[in-house]
């Protein structure tokens, strides 16, 4: 946002990026991040094993090394705040309404939330021993 | 709005934007989708059971697709950094589009096949 002239405050030091700079930023770290789980996620569960093989039993035994449950976790929050950034994006370049845009967000920002926490609960309580 | 209202009309980093966008708004769907099926595993049978429907043909191919958007958004983000961080990739932008499509394509017809292959040997379901 560019200073008016009734604008008294100093101007924003390049220390303190804006929130939309920082959102830019995450964009390109988070995207980049999820090049690498995101594509070794697909290649595990569709393309090395058959979908149909990926049950219970496979994600029990996948899940028995706690560094595959911090993998998914990982793609978890990632794919979830890189996706929820961009849908941001497309509600502001298509919600013109401020009102509209406020209530849209709001169930996209629970949605996500919702799914964070649905998601964790998935990944940490699933029991360490198979069934 | 008239088609003239727009300066920006069908160049190859338009197609660009739209085709990151509609990749990423469909890869984000799905996902919203499988954070729900995953949540099953709280219940193994009814997991495996729903799980069982990814064998079904018509949700292979619509694997396929999530492989496709996932690729084309992956490699095209790629781009978009390039782009952001190196003035040479900026001239060459339109050539890196191309490379773009290309790496989709190479990757994404041979994952298509894989997944589709039970398909292929004849099972539907």
């Amino acid at each position: 946002m560019s200073a008016t002239s009734t604008d008294t405050r100093p101007p924003r030091r390049s220390r303190q990026p804006s929130a939309e700079a920082r959102s830019w930023a995450f964009m390109r770290l988070s995207g980049l991040a999820l090049l690498f789980f995101a594509l070794v996620h697909f290649a595990i569960t569709h393309v090395i094993n058959d979908v149909v093989e990926t049950d219970y039993d496979f994600v029990a035994e996948r899940w028995h090394n706690p560094a595959w449950r911090v993998f998914d976790w990982m793609l978890l929050v990632l794919a979830l705040s890189h996706g929820a950034n961009g849908l941001r994006w497309i509600v502001d370049d298509y919600v013109r309404d401020p009102g509209r845009r406020k209530a849209v967000k709001g169930l996209l920002y629970g949605l996500t939330g919702v799914l964070v926490v649905v998601g964790t609960l998935t990944i940490l309580a699933f029991p360490s021993r198979p069934r | 709005m008239s088609a003239r209202s727009t300066p920006y009309r069908g160049k190859a980093g338009q197609w660009a934007f739209v085709g990151h966008r509609v990749s990423g708004f469909l890869v984000f769907l799905f996902l919203l989708l499988h954070i729900v099926d995953v949540s099953l595993l709280r219940w193994p049978e009814t997991y495996d059971q729903v799980h069982r429907l990814y064998g079904n043909v018509l949700l292979r191919l619509f694997e396929v697709g999530l492989l496709f958007a996932l690729l084309f958004h992956s490699f095209n983000g790629v781009r978009i950094v390039a782009v952001d961080f190196f003035p040479d990739a900026v001239r060459n932008q339109r050539r890196l589009l191309h490379v773009v499509v290309a790496l989709t394509l190479l990757a994404g017809i041979p994952g298509g096949i894989v997944i589709l292959w039970p398909f292929i040997e004849g099972r539907l379901l």
